[in-house]
């Protein structure tokens, strides 16, 4: 083997070193100790951009993204926590309920940040270990070429009538579709989601996929969040949203501190920047609707007084969480 | 041997005893909790028996298909045989979940085939549904009959042809030599390939979580991902144990088939090539036959990749004015997408030199040396190819990220995580193929006096080299384009093609998404033909 008498394999052997080289010069910038990593679900592009516009900012410190969907960084932050304690300085996800987790677990480091006076109560944590640092909301889509408009559902109650033509998102994998069932739950009982199977609307993944799917015309209506939305709308898809006459489900994706950080400063100076105007100002621009009342909302979206919301029981959530998927699952998927 | 163990043990023994373990605790106590609930909720032992009959189903049908098309381009008259094997290996580079959802936009019920259908016969309803256990068995195998193609087009070819002439000089008819002594030669590399496929369908998380659920069906693969999702990770590692029981069983009855080996030596080395079979009559059929196959499992999920990248969003109706370059101009100024290449191409071929060199090593000991352990050992390299990929990265994870070896946050977890991936293709692979180098050619060389290294070096290598850089290809794409392991492994400066892939996925760019996995075909394609060129076409497909 190590005198395989081959072009082929001293070609590969060059190319392995040229990458071992190239690779080893991109490990050898080991994290310095002005840099903070944060876990994020939010969407590459937004994520990079923004940690781009902080850095400009504060040249001093260095924000490095890992960046996954919510059930992946749940995982990791679950495996960190068996071998000596999670990696991260700073969360940012869409999942509500694992802050809840991670504050009972005593993980998170309470911080009241200065621009957090501008932001609605019920969007932070009294004691400060976690603050909404945008605000993503479950809203009803519709594909205009498959269900006109005037035939689109205006409630939550109306939506399982489309039965076979609607779809949405799987709450054993999406946090925001799980908060959306606890509310439904907690508001109506499981009368909805009963109706739903009768009539058979579609179970996906995620809310991307919902979202794709009904961009793909495989379905009229959907349940899906608004910013994956407005972004196929921008780009030409003939996709309505409807803000459901109930209330929106509002996801406020929170920004935490984790307990072990070693750069408590540079997490800080993150977590403010989210909260600031300037920061809200920049996510405003990529469609992000603002947690703050002083800064307005992106063209033809509400601002988030204006939302109608309906209540997350977010405390009962996160408690009777093994109980809410278990019935979901009987109901929906078996 | 020491070293070859001390490797496994430290890519895959350690860290999967670190899972293992685990599923016996329960808040920290020993305890048989996740193991009573694997059994006592139905939708968890119905998504067992699920995953085991898909995966039966799709071994047979990859064993049929494999074997018939390698027999057909190896052994055959077919015109235009060399590309038709370059384009049956290509839809293997694709990510599993890119190929289901090209295959929902060809079969779904919006599909393209449907919209044809709508238009010929003016209803859109088409008969079959791709959202059904059917559709995930039909895409599993489309997407895995390769390995029995790739394992079995290389022992084809180092068949030795004085057998079947000796048949054929003593008046056996053709059909007669095939069944009685081509198909029983190349039969283990046939059960090779199909414990390959049927292992590889049984971890597969892509196809079954696209196209189970609105089927609502379930196998083991995707109630592990619940689990984590939960997260219950007492659940989630009981469930993968139970995938690797299954493994197990399999493998077991593998070693169990093949227990006579001897009986499929063959004496190879003659520079011999096997005679070229004349179809005659039959020869422009089959050739038509096997062109709408390639075309209808290769070249349609491709293009339907490419013209995907070439959408202004997808979904969007198909006229020239939703076409558009700049997904692929996006793509090739994203920083993260240039490194996610080169950390992959670096960790593609780092992972498949050195996992066909331990998984060389490992079948030398076993099937050549025949040292005692050799075939535990054999039997535990193997093991990792029925981990969902999600638990040997949290193995790492568990392993690797502890003082005093961290390894965390570096690209060696993820080296370290995809040799464990694939060292079991690169064991089953190099199995067969020494298998079919008979012992006497080197008990000769023994008795001439040549010393081990020689001997590897002047017989056994040659011999088997084919069949190795058959098995260095199958790791390599694969691993170029690997997701579910890279997504929790990966941090700043270490993403890989996948991730990026997923990421831009996950967030609705699935356009954007869909031009980085063309570019990156392309590159494997010319780089495939790099390597024919360097080599002369001994190498590459």
């Amino acid at each position: 083997m190590n005198k395989c008498p081959h072009k082929l394999s001293l070609t590969l052997l060059a190319v392995c070193g040229m990458l071992a080289l190239t690779s080893a010069a991109v490990l050898a910038q080991a994290k310095s100790p002005s840099s903070v990593l944060l876990y994020t679900s939010v969407p590459q592009q937004l994520a990079t951009q923004f940690a781009d516009a902080f850095m400009k900012k504060r040249p001093d410190i260095k924000v490095e993204i890992y960046r996954a969907g919510s059930t992946e960084v749940g995982a990791k932050i679950a495996a960190e926590r068996e071998v000596g304690g999670i990696r991260a300085d700073l969360l940012w996800l869409a999942d509500a309920p694992i802050y809840y987790d991670l504050r009972k677990r005593g993980e998170l480091l309470a911080y009241i940040s200065p621009e957090s006076k501008a932001i609605p109560a019920d969007l932070k944590d009294p004691k400060g270990f976690f603050t909404a640092g945008r605000l993503i909301n479950m809203i009803i889509a519709v594909n205009t070429e498959v269900t006109p408009l005037k035939d689109a559902p205006k409630s939550w109650k109306e939506f399982p009538e489309h039965g076979k033509k609607a779809v949405m998102g799987n709450p054993l994998y999406s946090g925001s579709n799980f908060v959306t069932v606890a509310a439904f739950v907690q508001k109506d009982g499981w009368g909805w989601f009963e109706r739903a199977r009768a009539t058979g609307v579609a179970i996906v993944r995620g809310n991307s996929e919902a979202a794709t799917a009904l961009a793909g015309k495989e379905f009229g209506v959907a349940m899906t969040l608004d910013y994956i939305i407005a972004g196929l709308i921008r780009k030409g898809a003939p996709l309505v949203i409807v803000w459901p006459s109930e209330g929106a489900i509002s996801v406020p994706s929170p920004v935490a501190i984790i307990r072990g950080t070693k750069n408590p400063n540079g997490s800080k100076a993150f977590v403010d920047y989210v909260l600031s105007k300037e920061g809200q100002e920049f996510l405003v621009k990529q469609e992000v609707i603002p947690v703050r009342d002083d800064v307005k909302p992106p063209p033809g979206q509400p601002s988030a007084k204006q939302i109608k919301f309906l209540p997350i029981p977010y405390e009962w959530a996160a408690d009777n969480a093994p109980a809410i998927r278990e019935k979901f699952e009987k109901l929906m998927l078996q | 041997m020491a070293a070859a163990s001390i490797f496994v043990l430290l890519v895959v023994i350690y860290p999967l005893w670190q899972v293992l373990f685990r599923s016996f605790l329960d808040a920290g106590v020993l305890s048989l909790k996740s193991y009573q609930k694997v059994f006592s909720y139905p939708s968890y032992y119905r998504a067992l028996l699920n995953s085991v009959w898909i995966s039966c189903a799709t071994a047979a049908l990859c064993m049929v298909l494999g074997t018939l098309l390698a027999f057909l381009v190896v052994r055959t008259d077919l015109p235009g045989k060399t590309s038709l094997r370059t384009l049956l290996v290509l839809p293997y580079a694709l990510p599993s979940f890119f190929a289901a959802i090209a295959w929902i936009q060809l079969l779904g019920p919006q599909g393209y085939l449907a919209r044809l259908l709508l238009q010929v016969f003016g209803s859109a309803a088409v008969p079959w549904n791709i959202y059904s256990a059917g559709g995930i068995v039909f895409v599993l195998t489309v997407h895995y009959f390769i390995l029995v193609f790739i394992t079995v087009a290389g022992a084809l070819e180092r068949m030795d042809a004085s057998l079947e002439e000796a048949a054929r000089a003593s008046g056996a008819g053709t059909y007669r030599i095939m069944r009685e002594i081509t198909l029983p030669l190349v039969l283990p590399a046939i059960v090779a390939g199909g414990l390959l496929a049927f292992i590889g369908a049984l971890a597969n998380f892509g196809i079954p979580a696209l196209l189970g659920m609105r089927a609502r069906f379930f196998v083991l693969t995707t109630s592990v991902y619940y689990a984590l999702a939960i997260p219950d990770f007492g659940l989630a590692t009981a469930l993968s144990s139970m995938l690797v029981l299954v493994a197990l069983i399999s493998m077991a009855l593998q070693f169990g088939i093949q227990k006579g080996e001897s009986r499929y030596t063959v004496i190879s080395g003659k520079a011999v090539h096997p005679a070229e079979l004349k179809l005659g009559a039959i020869r422009y059929p089959l050739f038509l036959f096997t062109v709408v196959f390639v075309l209808f499992i290769s070249i349609i999920p491709v293009l339907s990749m490419v013209l995907t990248a070439l959408m202004k969003y997808w979904g969007a109706p198909l006229t020239t004015a939703n076409l558009t370059l700049q997904n692929f101009t996006y793509v090739l100024k994203l920083e993260t997408a240039q490194r996610a290449v080169s950390n992959s191409l670096f960790l593609g071929a780092v992972a498949a030199t050195a996992a066909m060199f331990v998984g060389t090593l490992i079948s030398y000991l076993h099937v050549k040396a025949k040292l005692k352990g050799s075939r535990v050992l054999d039997f535990l390299a193997t093991i990792p190819y029925a981990v969902p990929h999600t638990v040997i990265a949290i193995a790492m994870i568990l392993a690797w990220a502890k003082p005093p070896v961290s390894l965390y946050g570096t690209l060696w977890i993820i080296l370290a995580a995809y040799l464990a991936v694939y060292l079991p293709f690169a064991v089953r692979t190099t199995n067969s193929t020494l298998q079919q180098v008979h012992d006497s050619l080197e008990e000769a060389a023994r008795a001439s006096g040549a010393k081990i290294l020689p001997r590897l070096r002047d017989i056994v290598l040659p011999l088997a080299r084919p069949g190795m850089i058959a098995g260095w290809i199958l790791v390599f794409m694969p691993a170029i384009r690997e997701l579910t392991v890279s997504i929790l492994l990966y941090a700043h400066h270490t993403e890989t093609i996948g991730v990026v892939v997923y990421n831009l996925q996950d967030a609705g760019y699935r356009e954007i998404a869909a031009a980085l996995a063309t570019l990156v075909m392309a590159l494997l394609i010319a780089g495939n033909m790099v390597i024919r060129k360097l080599t002369g076409g001994v190498a590459g497909f």
